[in-house]
Parts: structure tokens; C-alpha cells; sequence
């Protein structure tokens, strides 16, 4: 093979690959989404993208894998290619301050999704569920389950919270803790590992595989002769990792208990493990409302309206105050799941294997 | 006749490369409909590269001695990290924050080449220790939160533009234009000189329309970058560090005593030494030079971001790594240009950019870049092991 087969089959290989994508920015909304490797986001980008064409916009839908480089990269390709209005859900919240000016250059709307872009004032409208609410439900759920308001006790209880580069963490963690921390105050609730700070139980870009480590590492160094009542996880991903490590030290099995473990997000391995009787709860925040929030959104500035915003005070961006639609998540746990998740059409029943 | 078919010969691999990524770039101009070459996207391509080529050019003279560093994108990380908290919390000025920097990674890289070259430890094991070293030093030296935001001034070594960009005649950037052609009259005057050169010490010299059409070619290349970069905001600084790090390293590699040295040394170790070569001396610096660029690096980074995050630079060892390779550096080590890296470097750059431009999304752009790096690398070892045709 000489020089031009091996060009002739890259250029093959490179086309082949590709496709004919074919490009009209005329009304194209470019979507900057931070990975495939979590199924929230797959399901976020495939709704967005659904209703926006459904009304007739072209859509520019790209992941970035959680690579900070590559996602500025996208956005500035998105303003090249003339996408009219841009849907960020950000890899790093800090790290868009410089791309966003480009865009704010090119005239084009910026839309944060679901994780507030800070420190840059060019972010026009921000959608997302209110993250305190859910640290609320969570917390909630432990404080009631345990019967602490009824004054049982004392029981031990492990907290976790989300990644610390990422806004929404911080209102969960506080949210939750808004519920649990009188209790943990009067010593109903005890934190045998002492980790009670949020920069102490954050776990760095929302990684299962650290957060079980982290559940390894506190139960066999603090719970060998205890047993744990409760674990506050922030998110589905984390509570997987966090259940492994549970079962390796033979909880959910010979009459031990599985503590309660709360999750977030609904994900179908974690619904599943609900139903299996293994994660306790979570939170359902039903991306089809917050895709279409967000449709809704784009709909107004290609309409030259200004969009239907629920919350003007709290999300500062560092640089602004980022005008908000604030959607409202709900509790699910074995007793409710049929309602909220299979009536709704979120899953079906086929899916949860009922 | 024979002065072609030889010139070939002796450089198929650079000018095959580059023939690649004209057709590449010809491909992703018809696949994003015009997009490619678009002044803005050709300033975007040096802005998302500028890094991973700095990178390359370091990692070229590791690879040339035989050996590779898997801690550069660590490294970065670590001294954009350590410029941010400088520059954040401590308020120091933009300069001494970037000569402090610099000389980090000069230690850093002195630490590393100290096991690799007089410890005798393999390079791989403990540029992989380095990896995972600075990369946890940079979670602990940031929280793992992002550090923002930097002063304007320090944002210019990578976002930032030559001065005078205001000056324009006809939408064009007066600046970037003279620097066209002033590269190319330079350019022009350089092949001119070495075919005279080649004269006056009779070796038989190539037909002149070669050279000509060389000179074309270049010159050619040459001003349409430059006009792409005047219809935008003119020449990017990171440009000017790219040009200079190249010509340095072109000349240090081709040129120098030392440069010479690191070939010598990838060639045959036990041969440059007997002849005098200080191998491990050789291989030490080459580490301290790959840590400075690793810091230039980073701080390129951070200034682009306007933020120094704990995952910064991930993967970039890789990046530099294909670039070596694909640009036709051997890895049993004593083969590989500066030039041919750079190519190698914008191939992959190229690939990059069409595609997130055609929008694949990131995880088959990597399928396709390790096939392509596979390819590059079959293609170096398939034209080796055949009998050349003299």
C-alpha cells in the first residue's frame, strides 16, 4: 500500500464515519451536553432534541465526555458554524468565561442547563431543578423513615455529597443538610467517620467507583462492630457504588439490613435496585420537563420574546443574577414508583422488569 | 529524473504527512460545507492546538532518546494549578507568576529525568508515577474546586491577539499580512540559500523548478494562513510562541552539538557513549526541557480556560504521544523531526476540529484518532521492513 491508498483510506474511513451531516445554521441551536457516560444526560440531549425539532429547529447536539478542552472547543465550533442560540450544560462551571464572550461577540443566547455557567455575565437564562429542594427530599426522607421526629435514636448515618466543582452539589448538600443537621446537633444522628464538612464528603466529578472506595474505607475503619442506619448519597451513581461496598461487607443479606440509601435522578439501574429492595429512594427530576423548559426557552428568543422565568433572586452566577425556570423534583421509592415513573411514561413497566 | 524519485524517497514520509492533512483539510472543507476554512475556524484550530503541539515538541526529543513521558498532561495541570492559587490567592503580578511557573517545571522535569537518567529507572514506570503524583498535587493544591478568574494580561498568552488589531485596511489585519510576507521573502531566501550551499560543496543539486515549486508551495501555505488569520482578529500570541519554539527547536535538533547528541543517543546508546556522547547527562535535560514546555503548557491552558480545574490536561500525553508518531518519530527512538511532529500534530488538530465541526460527538472522534494513530504507525513499520529499491 503507498502513500495515496493510505490517504484514500483515511479520507474512506474519516467519510464513512461521518456521514453526510449536512449543516444549515439558518435556525440551528447548538446543545453542548458534558457525557454520554451517565444516562441522564443521553436522555436530556435526546428529549431537547426531539422537541426542538418537532418545532421545526435544526439541532447541533454534542457531548464532551466530561473533557473541559473539548467542550470549549465544541462551543467555539458551534459559533463558527453560526449556530443561533446555544443550550450549555457545563463540564466545569468556571471554566466557560472566555467561550461565552466569543458567543456574546457572535450575538448569540446562552441558555445554562441544568448546572449554572459562573462568572460570566453573558448567560441569558438559566433552567433547572431546584437542587435544594431535592437535598430537602432527601434528608426529608431519612428524618421521617428513621421516625427522628417521633425522637427515636440515636442511629449512625454516612454523608456524601456531589462534586465540588459543580454549583448544584453545593444547594444539595445544604438542602439535605437543612433536614439532618439538627439531628446530627442532638446527637440522634451519629457520623461515626467525623465527615461532616461538605469539601470533606464531596466526591470529584460525581464518581461512583471514588464513592464506593470512600464507603470502603469508612466502614472498615469505623463500623466493624456497628451497624450503619442510613447513607445520604446525593446522586443514583454514587448510591451504586456506595450499595457495593455495602454488600461486600455482607449488608442486604443473612438479616443485616441494607441502611437506607437515597439517590437522585431516577436512573434505571437504580430504579431497579429499589424495586430489588437494595437503594431505598431517589429523586425524580423528569428531564422531559426540563427539555422542554428549556424548548421553551429557545422558542422565546427566536421569537424576540423574552422567556417565562420563575425565579429572578437566587442564582447568581458570580457576575449576575441568571433569570431562572425552576422545575420541582419528587420523592420515589418502592411504594410509589408505579405513579410517578410508569404512569407518567417515563419507563415502562417492561423496562423495570415488572 | 533520478533528483525527484531520490527527493521523494528521502522524504516520503514528511511530504506524505503533509499530503495527508491537505487532503484532510480538503475533506472537512467539503463535509462542513465551507466551514474549515473560515478565518474564524482556522484561529480556532491554533487556539485549541497551540498546547498539545508545545507538548509534542518536547515529547519528540523524549521519544528521539528512546524513552516517552506519560506525566506532561499531569505536569500542566499541576502548574496552571500552581499559577492560579499565585496569581488568585496570593495576588502576585502576571510575569514573576509565569517565570516562577517555568521554573517548576524545569524541577519538576529535573525530579523525573534524576530517576530516568542516572537511577537508571525505566521512563515509562516513572513518568507514570509522575502522572499520578502531579495529578494528585493538583486536586490537593486546588480542592478540587476551579480556580478563576486571571488577570487579563496572563489570558493573552492564549486567547489573546498581536497589538494593532484595529489596524485593518479593507477588513484586513495590516499586521498579519506583513507577517505573511515577511515569513515568506525569510522562507523564500532559506531554500534559495541551502541549494547554493549545496553548489558551492558540488553536490548535485535538485532541478531548480523543484525548488521553485517548493518555494511556491510554502509561500502559497504561508500567506493563506496569514490572510485567514487577518480577516479575523490577526495573529494569535500563541502563534508567535508556536513559530519561535519551532524554528528554536528545528535549529537545536538539526544544528547543535546537543541536539545531535539526543539522536545520537536514541540511535545507539552504547555507541553515542563510547564516542563520548554524556548520555545520561543528555537524557536528564531532555526531561528538564519537557517539563518547561509541559509548564508553558499549562499556563497556555489555564489562560484559555480562564480557569485552572483539577482536570485539566487530561489525556494531553496522548495527544503529544500521537503527534510524535504520526508525525513519523520511531519508537525504538533515534528517528523523528521537529517539522514532521508539527504536521503530525495538525493532522490530528484537523481531525479534531472537522469533526466536532461535522458533529461526532468525543467518543468517536477518539475511535477515530486511534485508528488513525494505528494506521500512521503500521504504515512507519510496513515501509521499514520492506526492502528499500535502490
Amino acid at each position: 500500500m503507498d502513500r495515496f491508498g493510505k490517504v484514500l483510506l483515511l479520507s474512506v474511513t474519516a467519510a464513512l464515519v461521518l456521514g453526510a451531516a449536512g449543516l444549515d445554521a439558518q435556525r440551528t441551536v447548538g446543545i453542548a451536553m458534558p457525557t454520554q457516560s451517565a444516562q441522564r444526560w443521553i436522555q436530556d440531549g435526546h428529549y431537547m432534541k426531539k422537541i426542538l425539532k418537532e418545532r421545526g429547529y435544526k439541532v447541533d447536539l454534542q457531548y464532551a465526555e466530561d473533557n473541559i478542552d473539548a467542550q470549549v472547543a465544541q462551543i467555539e465550533n458551534m459559533i463558527t458554524k453560526g449556530d443561533k442560540v446555544l443550550v450549555i450544560a457545563p463540564v466545569d462551571d468556571a471554566s466557560l468565561t472566555n467561550v461565552l464572550e466569543k458567543a456574546h461577540a457572535a450575538g448569540l443566547p446562552v441558555i445554562a442547563y441544568d448546572r449554572l455557567i459562573r462568572d460570566s455575565p453573558w448567560v441569558d437564562y438559566y433552567v433547572t431543578f431546584d437542587n435544594y429542594k431535592v437535598g430537602v427530599l432527601q434528608g426529608g426522607y431519612i428524618v421521617d423513615r428513621l421516625g427522628l421526629k417521633g425522637g427515636t435514636g440515636p442511629f449512625t448515618i454516612e454523608l456524601f455529597a456531589g462534586s465540588p466543582d459543580d454549583n448544584n452539589a453545593g444547594f444539595n448538600f445544604r438542602g439535605a443538610i437543612s433536614q439532618l443537621g439538627p439531628y446530627i446537633k442532638n446527637g440522634k444522628l451519629v457520623v461515626r467517620s467525623g465527615q461532616t464538612a461538605f469539601d470533606k464528603v464531596a466526591i470529584l466529578r460525581w464518581d461512583g467507583a471514588t464513592a464506593q472506595k470512600r464507603m470502603d474505607d469508612i466502614l472498615t475503619s469505623k463500623y466493624t462492630d456497628t451497624r450503619l442506619d442510613a447513607v445520604l448519597s446525593p446522586y443514583d451513581g454514587l448510591s451504586i457504588g456506595i450499595l457495593s461496598s455495602l454488600k461486600s461487607v455482607g449488608y442486604g443479606s443473612k438479616g443485616k439490613l441494607m441502611p437506607i440509601v437515597t439517590g437522585q435522578d431516577a436512573e434505571l439501574a437504580s430504579v431497579k435496585s429499589i424495586l430489588a429492595g437494595e437503594q431505598t429512594q431517589t429523586v425524580f427530576k423528569d428531564t422531559r420537563t426540563l427539555a422542554r423548559r428549556a424548548a421553551d426557552m429557545v422558542d422565546a428568543i427566536f421569537s424576540g420574546r423574552s422567556a417565562e422565568v420563575n425565579d429572578v433572586r437566587t442564582y447568581d452566577n458570580g457576575k449576575k443574577v441568571v433569570p431562572s425556570y425552576i422545575c420541582e423534583p419528587v420523592n420515589v421509592d418502592a411504594a410509589n414508583y408505579v405513579d410517578v415513573l410508569i404512569k407518567s411514561g417515563y419507563y415502562s413497566a417492561a423496562q423495570l422488569g415488572k | 529524473m533520478s533528483a525527484i524519485v531520490r527527493l521523494i524517497k528521502t522524504n516520503i514520509r514528511q511530504y506524505g504527512m503533509i499530503m495527508v492533512l491537505a487532503c484532510l483539510m480538503l475533506l472537512f472543507q467539503a463535509l462542513t460545507q465551507g466551514i474549515m476554512f473560515k478565518p474564524m475556524n482556522i484561529t480556532n484550530l491554533i487556539l485549541q492546538n497551540s498546547y498539545v503541539l508545545i507538548l509534542a515538541i518536547g515529547m519528540l526529543l523524549c521519544i528521539v532518546t528512546g524513552n516517552i513521558d506519560l506525566s506532561v498532561g499531569s505536569v500542566s495541570a499541576f502548574v496552571g494549578a500552581v499559577a492560579a492559587v499565585m496569581m488568585v490567592n496570593f495576588e502576585m503580578g502576571v510575569v514573576p507568576t509565569i517565570l516562577i511557573a517555568l521554573a517548576i517545571g524545569a524541577a519538576v522535569g529535573a525530579f523525573l529525568g534524576l530517576f530516568i537518567a542516572f537511577l537508571r529507572l525505566p521512563a515509562f514506570i516513572v513518568t507514570l508515577a509522575g502522572m499520578l503524583i502531579f495529578r494528585g498535587l493538583t486536586m490537593v493544591i486546588l480542592k478540587g474546586q476551579t480556580k478563576a478568574p486571571f488577570a487579563k494580561s496572563f489570558q493573552a498568552l492564549a486567547a489573546g491577539y498581536l497589538p494593532g488589531r484595529d489596524w485593518n485596511v479593507d477588513g484586513l489585519n495590516v499586521i498579519a499580512v506583513a507577517a505573511g510576507l515577511a515569513v515568506s521573502l525569510i522562507l523564500t531566501f532559506a531554500i534559495l540559500y541551502s541549494r547554493r550551499i549545496r553548489m558551492r560543496h558540488h553536490f548535485e543539486p535538485v532541478p531548480i523548478w523543484i525548488d521553485v515549486l517548493k518555494i511556491a508551495v510554502v509561500v502559497a501555505a504561508v500567506n493563506l494562513l496569514t490572510y485567514e488569520l487577518a480577516c479575523y482578529d490577526g495573529i494569535p500570541v500563541v502563534l508567535v510562541i508556536l513559530t519561535a519554539l519551532i524554528l528554536i527547536y528545528t535549529f537545536f535538533t538539526r544544528r547543535t552539538i546537543a541536539g545531535r547528541h539526543v539522536y545520537a543517543l536514541g540511535g545507539n546508546e552504547r555507541a553515542a557513549r563510547l564516542s563520548g556522547v554524556k548520555t545520561n547527562r543528555v537524557v536528564f535535560w531532555v526531561y528538564v526541557n519537557m517539563g518547561v514546555l509541559a509548564a508553558l503548557a499549562g499556563l497556555i491552558v489555564a489562560g484559555r480556560l480562564n480557569a485552572a480545574t483539577p482536570k485539566a490536561g487530561v489525556n494531553f500525553e496522548l495527544d503529544a504521544i500521537s503527534a510524535c508518531y504520526i508525525g513519523g518519530a520511531s519508537a525504538s527512538g533515534g528517528i523523528g523531526t521537529v517539522i514532521g511532529t508539527i504536521v503530525g500534530g495538525c493532522v490530528m488538530a484537523v481531525l479534531n476540529n472537522g469533526m466536532s465541526i461535522v458533529g461526532v460527538s468525543v467518543d468517536w472522534q477518539q475511535t477515530i484518532k486511534g485508528l488513525v494513530l494505528l494506521l500512521a504507525v503500521w504504515f512507519d513499520v510496513f515501509t521499514k521492513s520492506r526492502p528499500q529499491p535502490r
